[in-house]
């Protein structure tokens, strides 16, 4: 990338509460027009990464820039520059969706008459004009979302912050904010995406940083992250689980024998690596098929980016996924 | 979704003034139909009586000015402000809950414009409990005998000590970030400092080993010079001289400087 395609520029940033120590030198890159996916588990140092890159906290050492200005000594630059959500919806709830809008376009310096038009325009676009003039407080979680996102569109940014900006959100809002995330693609906007939806940063991110205890243990798309996990692999399960046993000796020198040593009385299929990929596949079935076995599945599998996420963070970070909670 | 999300042209240039006065409209515009204003009104017209009438015979006999409305007005006008003070918190309550805050940190807004405007909606609670007070005491006697510059003089300080408590109210509401426990945190220093003041009699009618307390409390103080601004028909009323108006005024002084102190350090903790 060169220097003017780079919307954030981050380079071994380190922050510490007191004794903790949130971040132990980061470094990426994002470009323009691309959206970066930053995942991590409770604690990783997500927020405190977009706090610092959005000025609401000052890094200890190391430099970040955004859009080209120096959150340290140029935060008022910084500002101008950016559109940041919250894991927390920040809107005035006494006022109304309208209003709010309004609001947030004069303080973004529109005159009133722009500011007005902005607004109605962000209203019909966000699909909230039926609710316009309703107090912001009887809205619902999406509707919320979806109009804290529109005060951010008031103006035009370079760089976007969304934390966890699906959580708990109905279908359609969810689908409206990932529409939303390709027009900031389309348009050139710089995204910096935290979410705790394994497969929303793998749909929407063209990379992906997994953070944990304050460092970058991972980086890169959400392809050649399944591939460092051991990539594509084979499952064959019989109709009946008392077959098991007869796949694996169908298969012969096709399965490795770590695979076929991992198989105990209570498993109900096969699992081997396949790095041919369908060949893989048509190599096996074609082995189990003249055994005779019948079958109820067999099938190319790719990790989730949850597996991934498992074997890179470890035990800590498992507990977290199987919770369903991870952020 | 036909509309683009995001517009195309440059952003323009923020102004400081245009998003002081954006602030403070936000907060002054609600108070009319959410019932902010309708409180204040009421809770005036409920102390007024509420003291007044029981009080007037009782105490109305041991004080020395020439009606008990006269001396308990100035309690009235505190307690009016106390309660701008209360709904300075809950605003400020609420921001600090709903994350406005933080997102108003986050955009190109001078970090002080925010305090700016919730100081002034604050002034303006102020100006609309002071009228409805004097009203107030208006109805049961109360009237300014002072020249102009007294009347002048008692309304400056009373906006003074007004933007003080409500210095006070806006922190503990940011430092809490609890709307509901606003209210009784305020209540304490409220009802303690009001009962145990010259607000309602004179310092001698206190047991002994109370009366420097109430004597030397700031909101004493505040009322002392209160009573001098506004006069008397008769002599009975304390002098505006520097001995009486000054300890007002420090005290006034001493809470700003503390509480803006005390605003930079929770400003400055973690969003």
């Amino acid at each position: 990338m060169s220097s003017t395609d780079r919307a954030v520029v981050v380079d071994d940033l380190r922050k510490s509460f007191g004794s903790v120590v949130a971040l132990r030198g980061i470094s990426f890159e994002v470009g323009r027009g691309e959206v970066l996916g930053l995942l991590g588990p409770n604690g990783a140092g997500k927020t405190t990464t977009v706090d610092i890159l959005s000025t609401l906290a000052t890094p200890d050492s190391g430099t970040a820039l955004v859009a080209g200005h120096n959150v340290r000594t140029d935060p008022a630059g910084v500002r101008r520059s950016i559109m940041l959500t919250g894991q927390q919806v920040a809107l005035d709830d006494m006022l109304t969706g309208r209003a709010n809008l309004v609001m947030f376009g004069r303080l973004q310096g529109l005159k009133k008459a722009e500011a007005r038009s902005r607004a109605a325009e962000l209203l019909e676009r966000f699909d909230l004009a039926d609710a316009a003039d309703r107090s912001v407080k009887h809205y619902s979680g999406g509707m919320r979302r979806r109009i804290d996102i529109a005060c951010g569109l008031v103006v035009r940014p370079e760089v976007v912050f969304l934390d966890e900006p699906t959580t708990g959100l109905d279908p359609r809002s969810r689908l409206a904010i990932w529409e939303l995330v390709s027009d900031f693609k389309a348009d050139g906007i710089a995204t910096l995406l935290t979410t705790q939806y394994l497969e929303e940063a793998d749909s929407l991110s063209d990379r992906i940083i997994v953070i944990d205890r304050g460092t970058i243990i991972a980086e890169g798309t959400a392809d050649s992250l399944k591939e460092r996990t051991g990539g594509t692999y084979c499952e064959i399960v019989p109709r009946d689980m008392m077959d098991v046993p007869a796949v694996a000796a169908a298969l012969g020198a096709l399965l490795p024998g770590e695979n076929r040593a991992a198989l105990t009385d209570a498993s109900d299929r096969v699992v081997m690596p396949a790095p041919d990929g369908a060949n893989t596949l048509i190599a096996a079935l074609n082995l189990v098929s003249s055994a005779d076995i019948e079958l109820q599945d067999i099938a190319l599998r790719r990790p989730s980016l949850d597996e991934v996420f498992l074997r890179l963070t470890g035990q800590e970070g498992a507990a977290a996924v199987d919770a369903g909670a991870l952020t | 979704m036909t509309v683009g999300a995001i517009p195309l042209s440059a952003r323009p240039a923020p102004s400081t003034p245009q998003q002081w006065w954006t602030l403070t409209t936000r907060m002054i515009a609600p108070t009319l139909a959410n019932g902010e204003l309708a409180t204040q009104i009421i809770g005036s017209i409920v102390f007024t009586v509420g003291f007044y009438l029981p009080l007037k015979n009782i105490l109305g006999a041991v004080q020395p000015m020439s009606s008990y409305a006269q001396y308990l007005t100035p309690l009235i006008v505190v307690q009016a402000i106390f309660f701008a003070a209360v709904s300075a918190a809950f605003r400020s309550a609420i921001d600090a809950l709903q994350g406005i805050n933080r997102r108003f940190r986050a955009m190109p807004m001078a970090a002080l414009t925010p305090l700016a405007a919730r100081m002034t909606a604050s002034i303006y609670r102020c100006v609309v409990a002071l009228v409805v007070s004097l009203a107030c005491g208006h109805v049961i006697g109360f009237r300014f005998h002072g020249p102009l510059w007294h009347t002048v003089g008692f309304i400056a300080l009373t906006l003074l000590i007004g933007a003080a408590l409500a210095l006070v109210g806006d922190l503990i509401g940011a430092a809490t970030r609890n709307p509901e426990a606003t209210a009784p945190l305020l209540l304490v220093p409220q009802v303690t400092l009001g009962l145990a003041s010259v607000g309602l009699q004179p310092v001698e009618r206190f047991p002994g080993w109370i009366q420097p307390f109430v004597r030397d409390q700031p909101l004493s103080q505040f009322l002392n010079s209160m009573r001098a601004l506004a006069g008397d028909s008769t002599p009975a009323a304390p002098p505006v001289t520097w001995s009486v108006i000054g300890p007002a005024l420090a005290w006034v002084a001493g809470i700003v400087v503390v509480f803006t102190w005390l605003h930079a350090r929770v400003a400055a903790r973690r969003p």
